[in-house]
């Protein structure tokens, strides 16, 4: 089981509370905003206490963190609100210290938090991955670039691309008096939460200052309003596509299916090749490890998926 | 690399374990906050589909089309669901 649809959550309505996890130092607070079940994996409003200091070290999970008010140090810099830090599983940051405290997200992607003081990066870190940048002053806003696109008015700026899976992350806007008549559902999970401003969906009404949601794939989601605008961050777990309709009463089989019968039409060919011959755990040549058989649902021609396959033993030379 | 494979200790599982369980309350509330929505969501749903009969509906960027009577949808039988 993955991440349960969280949507509508607002933080405000919720006080801040210790940050216990074993390993971390004191002083850090948190509010949860989605967590899955299974590896850990979350999604915190955190605040920093003022004075708050932690070691150098990392952690066994990629993760990302945006600072919203006040500032956080890193080694000798200062990182203030729009700060965006992408840092792999087991790459090692500097001391981090929040002098007079701050407020920001902390997105843990693929297992429960964790740090571990270290002066150096894990054997298995990619540390060619990891990103810092300053969202505010150092991006610009850009349009969408998907095809189908969103209406205008609604502005991004890409904090981190994952060129294996397409997830993303990112700042967007939307302009005062943005709307969009259409409704909308994804192949992916997304998930995003207000930083200002107030936005209306059909479904779920208003989402304010502090408002959150974790969205699993294939929710109908619009239309969309926005009357004074609002700035927010997003983050999806693979690519992102606009699947449009106006039908507001479809559920989740309905647009999968419809997603489905969509790749059916767009790539015939690979959706024949996918359903043929075992075609359906296929290797990506640039990538030379996350792949071994049986990592990935797949069947044998048979249909079905729910099956596991013995640790194959390596050969002795 | 995603995460490293690493032992979770007894207090990291007590933690994650009060957290779920908080969270399945948090989504019983969403879900019974948004069922007392339906009354409104119903009106917002009227004004949708009246509007893409007569602005349109948008199928990418500015782009958008009038939608005709006969494609207006059916509320199917079956509960409203918008939290799944």
């Amino acid at each position: 089981m993955a991440r349960p649809h969280i949507e509508p959550f607002v933080d405000r309505d919720v006080p801040f509370r210790k940050f216990t996890m074993p390993g971390f130092p004191k002083g850090m607070q948190y509010k949860m905003l989605s967590l899955d079940p299974d590896n850990g994996a979350c999604t915190m409003t955190v605040m920093f206490e003022p004075g708050y200091r932690q070691p150098p070290g990392m952690s066994y999970s990629e993760y990302e963190l945006f600072i919203m008010t006040g500032s956080v140090t890193v080694g000798d810099k200062v990182h203030g609100p729009g700060s965006y830090f992408m840092v792999p599983a087991g790459v090692t940051i500097g001391a981090l210290a929040a002098p007079r405290g701050a407020t920001g997200l902390l997105f843990y992607n693929y297992g429960e938090p964790s740090f571990v003081e270290s002066d150096s990066d894990h054997p298995r870190a990619e540390r060619n991955k990891f990103a810092a940048v300053n969202a505010y002053d150092d991006m610009q806003w850009t349009s969408t670039n998907f095809f189908p696109a969103t209406a205008p008015g609604c502005l991004v700026k890409v904090l981190h691309f994952d060129e294996r899976t397409q997830a993303f992350t990112f700042l967007y806007c939307m302009t005062p008096n943005f709307w969009q008549d259409n409704i909308s559902y994804h192949d992916c999970a997304e998930e995003a939460y207000h930083i200002w401003g107030t936005s209306w969906m059909m479904q779920f009404g208003d989402l304010p200052t502090g408002g959150y949601f974790y969205r699993p794939p294939y929710i109908n989601h619009g239309a969309f309003g926005c009357k004074l605008g609002t700035l927010a961050i997003g983050r999806t777990d693979s690519r992102l596509y606009n699947h449009f309709h106006f039908n507001p009463w479809t559920n989740i089989e309905e647009n999968r299916e419809r997603a489905a019968n969509r790749i059916q039409h767009w790539m015939p060919d690979l959706y024949k090749w996918i359903n043929t011959h075992g075609h359906n755990h296929p290797v990506d040549f640039e990538f030379d490890h996350g792949h071994a058989h049986g990592d990935m649902a797949h069947h044998h021609g048979d249909g079905r998926v729910e099956h596991s396959h013995k640790k194959q033993r390596r050969r002795k030379k | 690399m995603k995460s490293i494979p690493h032992k979770r200790s007894r207090e990291v599982e007590a933690w994650l374990k009060r957290e779920i369980t908080e969270q399945k309350a948090r989504y019983r509330k969403i879900v019974a906050e948004q069922d007392a929505l339906a009354p409104k969501r119903d009106k917002w749903v009227a004004e949708f589909l009246q509007r893409i009969q007569t602005r349109g509906t948008h199928v990418h960027f500015n782009m958008m089309r009038k939608v005709g009577p006969e494609e207006i949808p059916v509320r199917p039988k079956r509960k409203f669901r918008v939290v799944f």
